[in-house]
């Protein structure tokens, strides 16, 4: 599934848009290190970390979508980063877990 | 043989372009068709070399050597030095304080990382003096 069939069948907010690409797997993690080392491509990375160096690793990483958790909004330097990257960046009220759920139902990941 | 040198100052004041350097990198290597793997581990190794210019040391420079089969980087600071590199490189290890932590570094898996993620890895370090940290990548 791409990454805008999530967003309307999930009903995530959308911050920046990316290139809509198909998502294969997911990864929730706050610790950027485990994530640049663990991550899987293409995945939805779920977490409540707010600031630039997110759009840094999610570049990096290639994954296919970040999705801040717990209603988190991307503070300026992030959301202008992710812009200027092309990166997707949504966001979800409900927690890490939850939001995990929800992704794994609706893409079957 | 052919090499192409690439050269970085790593500002250690600024959080927001921290990964720049590993960030360039990776897009040259990428259009010069490097595989994926391989972009990933460089990636990978230079963002955790990268960052803890930033988070340890005020910044430093980043250089790197780009060859057919390879890529070289030097990373260079004239922080704090690191007093036991045997003990820096372990899995968990980390002196990054709270504030440091909230913004999602601070893991102690950076050197591990790097370790694991390039072919070969250096420190040079001197208490009081600086860190160079060396990491060989082959494609
Ligand atoms: N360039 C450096 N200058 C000084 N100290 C460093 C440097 N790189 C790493 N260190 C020391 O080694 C420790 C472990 O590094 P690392 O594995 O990257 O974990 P982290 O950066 O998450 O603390 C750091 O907490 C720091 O004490
Ligand atoms: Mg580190």
């Amino acid at each position: 599934m791409n990454v805008s069939e999530l967003v309307k069948q999930a009903g995530f907010a959308v911050f920046t848009k990316g290139e809509d690409r198909a998502i294969e797997s997911g990864y929730c993690g706050d610790f950027l290190s485990n994530i640049i080392s663990r991550a899987p491509d293409a995945c939805v990375w779920l977490t409540v970390m707010n600031n630039v160096n997110v759009a840094a690793v999610a570049s990096l990483i290639d994954c296919a979508c970040i999705v801040l958790c717990e209603g988190v909004e991307p503070d300026t330097p992030l959301y202008e980063r992710g812009k200027q990257l092309g990166l997707w960046i949504l966001g979800a009220n409900e927690n890490v877990y939850e939001t995990a759920k929800t992704v794994a139902r609706v893409c079957g990941v | 043989m052919q090499c192409i040198k690439l050269e970085y100052d790593v500002d250690g004041e600024n959080f927001a372009s921290a990964g720049h350097a590993s960030e360039s990198v990776k897009r040259t290597l990428k259009q010069m068709g490097v595989s994926p793997a391989s972009v990933r581990r460089v990636a990978i190794a230079m963002y955790e070399g990268e960052i803890n210019m930033v988070i340890h040391a005020h910044g430093g420079k980043a250089e790197a050597e780009i060859y057919p089969d390879r890529i070289d980087i030097y990373l260079k600071d004239s922080g704090p030095g690191i007093a036991d590199i045997d003990l820096a490189m372990k899995a968990g290890y980390s002196t990054a304080t709270e504030n440091i932590r909230s913004l999602g570094f601070g893991a102690g898996m950076g050197l591990p990382n790097m370790k694991q993620y390039s072919d070969e890895m250096k420190i040079d370090s001197t208490v009081g003096v600086g860190t160079t940290v060396f990491l060989r990548v082959n494609f």
